[in-house]
């Protein structure tokens, strides 16, 4: 048997699923969608050998609209692919859920409720009787508090024995109603599929045709669109039900966070605050952990591999393979893992909303919505996750400009890169520089492309999800999830991509591309001619470009060989430099070859130009 | 220009009466910027075209004429809202572009114009010429925090159908949480907080309860 968690984003879905599925969880996309799809099996009964699978389906609002997340679930419900629904309800916002659950009845789909969060309810002075409830939608009701585990151990039993299809009916308005019915007759479609078609929402266009011809006429009597006909109408029913079944009683009303939150004062501060202490935490947290892990790769594989004395051939590729491995690692969870775990708490918490909300004044400027603010502070941990994050960006043109801006952010990896070599030969004070220059170039480039790109603008309209306090558990697992997804990624790319590097060093590629690049290596940028071999390695991790630097220079006290305005150009063309080559493949993924090759292209030219501009002026 | 002046008149019989209009033809006329006289040779060409009867001093639009009146009464509020919502022209400078404009222009160009804009024909935000708004059309953005309001009318962008699902809706009681300097607003809707970025809450005109 095959069941779906669904329900309004923030109900606690994926909490339930977490406590029903524990850990052996998967992700996996629908064909033709980017949207993940998480899924698990909760063993019912082990001598029976009886399992249920179970889809924690995306958060959504509402099942008509054109948005992917919504033609996939349609997918999902159309296709026999579940065979019960576990509908998940905030008893905080119990009105809003109905709605959701009123579409989803359409369906027919035999269904449980889940009245979760009330535990959060009761302290609003808001008590719902799941019984009536029960008695009025047709089908089993259990009450929940997920954050508290109460409620959730009834819901595999009942789901499993006594799921019903709910006999509710939205009484739309009568024309619309008169119209369904004769689409009955004439082409022998149900409720649910002509209410979407007149909504345009069909596969079939011979249907659509008649469907629109009717939409008009019903559109022209009301003056409404008969999108707004149909959610009035269910909205409205939803207030009938949610008035019998919820009664609101006395409550103190506690101190409101958002007072501070939302202002320009404090918030603005505030916003500030947390992203650059978020930052801190990772890079103070991050470096030693990755000293840690890198100092293991040299002791436990490195020496040993070097020890083995294998012919040159082999050794190189051990050593490539090796290199890889540390760099991946090396990378994802120092930097991104701890990254991940401040992101997931911030957004658990509720702040993400309001950093979007705050931010979407400055972001409109760059031609994007305050929501890009956290694909792009995700940036700072990593390019390739900050880049799928664009997913949730509402238009293309957002999503290209936010994946242009992002490649620029200088990730974990360019951090180091700059510590590394400006930070302590050149001064504190370069290093700062260099974040500056980048964040004006971010900011140019921002205001140029929202001029430049194609695709109209829309607003924002984005739910602030409730302030609460984020689960350790949970918190984990997203940043579990997200850090697979990264190594899965990137890890085979670093594996092929050292390994073909490795390769060409070894036949002697690498030399030749070192002469043929003098006339760029010294002649524009003012470097030893290494440093372009250098730079090449910086694809595969940025950080590799100023290890390989130091082995091609031959002492880690780069200041002996290179001046200090040499190391600084070094610094600031390798941060500005090509996406490393995971970015690239994300990019690519995401947005396809063009915009990839595109956002490559305006990286090289915007690094070596400024790295040559900074030459000229300090020489 | 024969045609255009008929189909100017079969129109705002539409829009004056729901199909019918009593003498005195004052308000038509002054509508139509003719004199009486002018109006009556007009009426009576229409008449004798078979799309508007008269009775006892009584006119009123034919089948017809009715089919005429209604449809360059959509050319006009499809044109008139492209001038203003799409070009940002101002609203009676594109009601007197759109009453030119509608005599000529083809019904392909104007569903295609429709379909661009995304809404349908019979969107309230597209006003007719008989219920032109008020002066006094106030958004969300011209009320301070803690007011309760009533949403009247949403014109309607790309984002719209998830208003529809949030449950702001004409009708819909509401109350602005949070406004910022820029025009960005927070709302109670259904007791949920929404934040809206400007614009959108520029689209949609509220009246006030307390």
């Amino acid at each position: 048997m095959k069941a779906a968690l669904i329900g309004n984003p923030g109900v606690g879905k994926s909490l339930i699923f977490m406590q029903l599925t524990g850990l052996g969880v998967e992700v996996g996309n629908m064909p033709g969608s980017s949207i993940e799809l998480m899924s698990g099996t909760v063993c019912v009964n082990r001598d029976q050998k009886e399992w249920l699978d179970l889809v924690d389906m995306p958060g959504l609002y509402s099942l008509d609209g054109q948005g992917e997340k919504e033609a996939l679930v349609r997918r999902v419900l159309e296709e026999p692919e579940v065979d019960a629904l576990i509908v998940v309800l905030d008893a905080t916002r119990f009105e809003r859920n109905l709605y959701l659950l009123l579409q989803i009845a359409e369906y027919r789909i035999p269904m449980i409720v889940v009245v979760n969060l009330t535990d959060e309810a009761i302290k609003k002075g808001v008590t719902i009787d799941t019984e009536a409830l029960s008695a009025l939608l047709g089908v089993p009701t259990i009450r929940a508090a997920a954050a508290q585990g109460t409620g959730i151990d009834q819901i595999v039993p009942t789901v499993m024995k006594s799921a019903k299809v709910s006999a509710i009916e939205v009484p739309y308005d009568h024309q619309v109603e008169a119209a369904l019915r004769s689409f009955q007759k004439t082409m022998g479609i149900g409720r649910r599929v002509g209410l979407q078609a007149m909504q345009g929402i069909s596969q079939d266009p011979e249907m659509l045709e008649v469907t629109a011809m009717v939409a008009e006429e019903i559109e022209n009597r009301h003056r409404m669109s008969v999108n707004q006909i149909i959610a009035t109408n269910r909205h409205n029913y939803a207030h009938t039900l949610s008035g019998q079944v919820l009664s609101t009683g006395a409550h103190h009303r506690p101190f409101d966070l958002d007072r501070l939150l939302t202002r320009q004062f404090p918030g603005v501060p505030i916003l500030v605050g947390v992203i650059l202490s978020m930052l801190l935490i990772v890079f103070s947290v991050g470096s030693r952990l990755e000293d840690l892990i890198v100092w293991g790769f040299t002791t436990y594989l490195m020496t040993p591999i070097q020890g083995l004395l294998l012919p040159p051939l082999a050794a190189q590729l051990a050593y490539s393979v090796v290199l890889a491995l540390e760099s991946g690692f090396g990378i994802a969870f120092p930097y991104i893992f701890t990254f991940y775990i401040l992101l997931s708490i911030l957004e658990d918490s509720g702040y993400m909303t309001r950093a979007a909300f705050l931010a979407d004044r400055a972001m409109h400027r760059l031609g994007m919505h305050g929501e890009a603010i956290i694909p792009l502070v995700l940036g700072f941990g990593c390019n390739v996750p900050a880049v799928m994050g664009t997913r949730l960006l509402s238009s293309r043109r957002e999503r290209i400009i936010a994946a242009f801006l992002i490649t620029m952010v200088p990730c974990s990896a360019r951090t180091v890169v700059i510590s590394g070599i400006v930070a302590k030969f050149v001064g504190v004070l370069p290093a700062l520089s260099i974040y500056l220059i980048v964040l004006v170039l971010i900011l140019l480039t921002g205001v140029i492309l929202s001029r430049v790109t194609p695709g109209p603008q829309y607003g924002m309209i984005l739910e602030m999800t409730p302030l609460r306090r984020p689960k350790v558990g949970m918190v984990l697992r997203k940043s579990w999830l997200r850090i697979q997804e990264f190594l899965m990624i990137a890890m085979p790319l670093l594996l092929i991509s050292s390994v073909i590097l490795g390769l060409l060093g070894f036949y002697g590629v690498i030399a030749a591309f070192q002469e043929t690049t003098v006339p760029i290596s010294e002649g524009l940028l003012g470097l030893p001619s290494y440093a372009s071999t250098a730079l090449l390695f910086g694809i595969l991790r940025k950080e590799m470009a100023f290890e390989t630097l130091a082995v091609l220079a031959g002492t880690a006290d780069l200041i002996t060989v290179m001046t200090r305005v040499q190391l600084y150009v070094f610094a600031l063309v390798s941060t500005l430099f090509v996406p490393c080559i995971s970015t690239i493949a994300v990019l690519n993924r995401e947005l396809g070859v063009k915009v990839a090759a595109l956002i490559t292209a305006y990286t090289v030219l915007l690094g070596l130009g400024i790295g040559a501009l900074i030459h000229l002026l300090m020489a | 220009m024969e045609r255009s002046c008929e189909e100017d008149l079969l129109e705002a019989v539409l829009c004056l009466g729901t199909g019918k209009w009593c003498s005195p033809l004052g308000p038509l006329a002054s509508r139509l910027h003719l004199t009486p006289e002018e109006l009556r040779l007009l009426i009576e060409d229409a008449v004798r075209a078979g799309t508007l009867t008269r009775e006892e001093g009584r006119i009123s639009l034919t089948g017809k004429g009715q089919e005429i009146a209604v449809r360059i009464d959509r050319r006009h509020r499809t044109l008139q809202c492209f001038l203003t919502e799409m070009l940002g022209m101002d609203p009676t400078l594109a009601s007197d572009e759109a009453c030119q404009l509608e005599h000529q222009v083809s019904d392909e160009t104007i569903s295609r114009l429709g379909t661009y804009m995304a809404r349908p024909a019979g969107n309230p935000e597209c006003h007719r010429r008989c219920n032109e708004p008020g002066p006094g059309v106030r958004t969300l953005q011209s009320f301070d925090e803690g007011t309760i309001l009533r949403v009247s009318t949403i014109r309607q962008w790309g984002h719209y159908t998830r208003l529809l699902d949030l449950g702001i809706l004409p009708g819909e009681e509401i109350s602005i949480r949070r406004r910022l300097n820029n025009g960005a607003v927070v709302v109670r809707v259904k007791g949920c907080d929404i934040a809206l970025s400007p614009e959108i809450a520029a689209s949609i005109a509220v009246e006030q309860i307390r």
